[in-house]
């Protein structure tokens, strides 16, 4: 018996102008699943992880996240009740320190933002050395560190993470991967879109392969390499058979 | 000791005592109102611009809401001072929540159509057509509640209200939350901060401090004309003066009005427009090399001050 | 009546779109707001009262030499300032507050060099007796200032449509990100549109005399309201939009001068309210709001 899902998107359309970003995506989570969307770029990956975190408004379809449709939602009210996400390009209050960006995210979140579970977070992302200093001051991999740490301090139960693993060197890819699959473990659910195969490969359960818009494969991601739908897409025609 | 408490202890409480105590030591009261008047106003100033990033250019505006509201009050309806007061303070509120809706836009269209806000005021303030109520061009007399000794004394309890307001604001979880508005409000919505309500907030506090102060004002001097009540100069007055400072601290717009009204006020004002182009230099230079204002000097090098 | 009122607010659309044409520009291309700009037209008009009173110089004389003397005045103001600007974190908002002391400074100045007393040039200058057009009479100057003005506005088409120059222009204004990665020289694109920025201004001034009546060195916050009402109805950031955005303008202006007289200066204070409110994007749609 599978568990109830934590999050189900319905035929999800986002237009801009006569332009159709998402046309009728589907796909569901349960608690502790991770889940890779992959494409080529400008397939609706980040715009889908835009509408469901609430930035963006929708166009038809339905989005429902613990049973109930988070349609009008602005981006803070589910950030409270259990969605979050990191930013492809990350975006720290800048001239705060590391700690009060955290610390602003677990008063405002659904954490309960004690001293000793910032202490616990920080220290788990290997923030807490710089704790005290300008979010400005850290180098570009810190600050995606610092912007996943943001997100975890709301204590969300869905995370989408976007393009996390760009920019970071093998050692630290290994260590992010560890760190979702861990949060995975703890019951979290996690909706990753990225680029690295390999990344995908090593964090994710399952995979949505998305073109102009609409999903073209869903299942293990080593079955996806094997269709002719999804190589078409990402290599051209000329591969297809 | 908590930081809000030694803030308080340290900065806000001596402010006021001087403030209190000044009339005994010095004789030249409306220049120590004037002192008071803009000691308040910068920091009514700092509330919105300082922790939200968004620059009302026409905070004078709400000022003169307030001085009108306590003119009418008194000349109309024929409240008592302390009653008019309260009105005054509701003409800033209603005008500020009237204006709500403009902190949906981004910054600068914020600070240009607080401006046009502000001068629209005015123009309805000072039109011929309303003498019956507001006399006009022609300027308002509210010689029968003059009482100088006690608007200055309301004018610093004013004061020590607003410091209180803005020592909680810095040290607060409310106050952190809108730095981070002013940050980068699509962040700050992920961290769970409600930030068109956090902006309206702050935007309403501002114009309660405003309101207040133009209605102190108004009671304080008595007789004046749309041109004073609305005078552009108050609000590059708050702005200069905070910005020198150094926003978004408690002691950034003290430090600013202290100096910079302090320099002013002691080379005297026999041609303004040499003002003018020192306060227009300064300000082209401060956001050139101190965009963060006096403070900064001492944050940049990891110091915290209140 | 009503066909006067429409026909003088036409012409002074016209003006007004020259009023805003730089401010726009400047806008566009550097997403920074110049809010001296009003007092660069009143620099202008103190130009042609200067070169007028002097030699007696026709004000299309002046308005050439004012374009090339601002413009080239603009370049080093630009590489002065805005690149600090344009390198901070929020550009917008700093260059707002930048230009507000650069417009005290500009005020003062000229107050103290030429007084406070208002100025003006006779409208007979331009052209004796008026003009009939539909069978209303305009004042020669008013027609002869909207035609400049349009002049103005082609000048502007053709730099951004037919050179190359103007191409490299348009591009920035898409995306300045993506105009530095394909090596386009940023400062110098920007810097002569800042430039022409100015130079706009200054001719607007020039005919200001004509249009607004007298000119004093404090006009410039009200002209840029009215600048500002001009390009937000016209759209922020197209410089062509500015054209619909003055002629909304004007006509309307005109139209509260005619019925309602006595609350016709609320005008570009509440066209401006009302239009960031109603439709910030303006009424050929950009995006000014932010949450």
């Amino acid at each position: 018996m599978s568990p109830e899902p934590l999050l189900r998107v319905d035929r999800l359309v986002k237009r801009f102008g006569g332009f159709r970003a998402l046309d009728g995506v589907s796909f569901h989570l349960v608690p502790g699943e991770v889940l890779g969307l992959v494409g080529p770029n400008g397939s609706g990956k980040t715009t889908c992880i835009n509408v469901i975190s609430g930035l963006y408004g929708r166009d038809g379809g339905s989005v429902t996240f613990r049973g109930r449709d988070i349609a009008g939602s602005r981006a803070h009210m589910l950030a409270r009740r259990g969605i979050n996400r990191t930013f492809q390009s990350p975006r720290p209050f800048l001239s705060l320190t590391v700690r009060e960006n955290v610390e602003i995210a677990a008063w405002n979140g659904r954490g309960d933002g004690t001293k000793a579970d910032l202490d616990g977070l920080l220290e788990q992302l290997d923030l807490h050395r710089h704790a005290g200093r300008a979010a400005g001051d850290l180098n570009s991999a810190q600050q995606k560190t610092l912007d996943l740490a943001r997100a975890l301090a709301t204590a969300p139960k869905l995370l989408l993470v976007d393009e996390l693993a760009a920019g970071l060197n093998p050692a630290e890819l290994t260590r992010m991967a560890e760190r979702l699959r861990e949060l995975a473990r703890g019951g979290m659910a996690l909706l990753v879109v990225e680029h690295l195969m390999g990344f995908i490969d090593h964090v994710t359960d399952r995979v949505i392969v998305m073109n102009a818009g609409r999903e073209i494969f869903e299942g293990k991601l080593g079955e996806a390499t094997r269709d002719p739908e999804v190589i078409r897409v990402f290599l051209g025609t000329a591969h297809a058979r | 000791m908590r930081r809000g408490l030694r803030d308080v202890l340290f900065v806000v409480l001596p402010v006021v005592i001087i403030a209190a105590v000044a009339p005994l030591l010095y004789a030249n009261e409306l220049l120590l109102f004037s002192f008071v008047m803009y000691l308040t106003l910068a920091q009514g100033l700092n509330a919105i611009y300082g922790f939200t990033g968004y620059l009302p250019f026409g905070y004078v505006g709400v000022f003169g809401a307030g001085a009108y509201g306590f003119a009418i009050s008194v000349m109309i309806l024929g409240l008592p001072p302390f009653a008019a007061l309260a009105i005054g303070a509701a003409a800033g509120v209603m005008l500020g929540l009237l204006l709500t809706p403009l902190l949906r836009l981004s910054g600068a269209y914020f600070a240009i159509a607080n401006l046009a806000a502000a001068q629209a005021v005015y123009q309805v303030v000072s039109n011929p057509a309303l003498q019956d109520i507001t006399k006009g061009p022609y300027g308002v007399s509210l010689s029968e509640v003059f009482a100088p000794r006690l608007s200055y004394e309301v004018g610093v309890a004013v004061l020590a209200a607003t410091l209180l307001a803005m020592a909680w604001l810095r040290n607060s979880r409310f106050g952190l939350s809108l730095q981070a508005i002013r940050e980068d409000p699509i962040s700050a919505a992920m961290a769970g901060v409600a930030v068109v309500r956090g902006r309206t907030i702050a935007w309403l506090l501002s114009a309660l401090i405003a309101g207040l102060t133009g209605a102190v004002f108004a009671w304080h001097i008595s007789v004046f004309y749309p041109e004073t009540a609305f005078d552009i100069g108050i609000s590059i007055f708050a702005t200069v003066f905070t910005l020198f400072g150094g926003a978004a601290t408690l002691i950034g717009p003290l430090l600013g009005v202290l100096v910079l009204y302090g320099v002013y006020n002691t080379i005297g004002i026999t041609v303004p427009q040499y003002f003018q182009l020192i306060y227009g230099a300064l300000i082209v230079g401060l956001v050139l090399f101190l965009p963060d204002g006096l403070v900064s000097l001492l944050t940049r090098r990891g110091i915290r001050v209140p | 009546m009503l066909l006067h009122a429409a026909l003088s607010g036409l012409v002074f659309g016209f003006y007004f779109t020259l009023v805003g044409l730089g401010l726009n520009l400047v806008f566009g291309v550097m997403r920074i707001v110049n809010l001296a700009h009003g007092d660069f037209l009143m620099l202008g008009a103190y130009s042609a009262f200067w070169l007028f009173g002097l030699y007696h110089l026709h004000p299309l004389l002046s308005a050439a030499c004012v374009l090339v003397v601002f413009t080239l005045v603009g370049l080093p103001l630009y590489y002065l300032v805005v690149p600090r600007l344009l390198a901070a974190r929020d550009s917008e908002m700093l260059s707002l507050i930048l230009f507000f002391g650069l417009q005290q400074m500009i005020e003062a100045v000229t107050s103290i060099a030429f007084g406070t007393t208002e100025r003006s040039i006779p409208g007979r200058v331009l052209g004796s007796g008026p003009v009939r057009l539909l069978g209303q009479a305009l004042p020669t100057s008013w027609v002869f200032s909207a035609g400049v003005s349009l002049a103005a506005v082609a000048l502007v088409y053709v730099y951004l449509y037919q050179t190359r120059l103007g191409m490299l222009t348009r591009a920035v204004m898409v995306s300045r990100e993506e105009a530095v990665a394909t090596g386009i020289d940023l400062h110098r694109v920007c810097a002569i549109a800042f430039g022409l920025g100015l130079g706009l201004a200054g001719i607007a001034g020039v005919f200001a005399p004509f249009m607004l009546g007298s000119v004093t060195p404090a006009i410039g916050p009200e002209i840029n309201i009215a600048a500002f009402a001009v390009i937000v109805v016209g759209t922020l950031g197209n410089p062509l939009g500015t054209v619909l955005g003055g002629i909304v303008y004007g006509v309307s202006l005109m139209l509260m001068q005619t019925y309602l007289s006595s609350w016709a200066n609320l005008l570009p204070n509440l066209l401006l309210i009302a239009v960031l409110l109603v439709r910030p994007t303006g009424l050929l749609g950009r995006r000014v709001r932010r949450a």
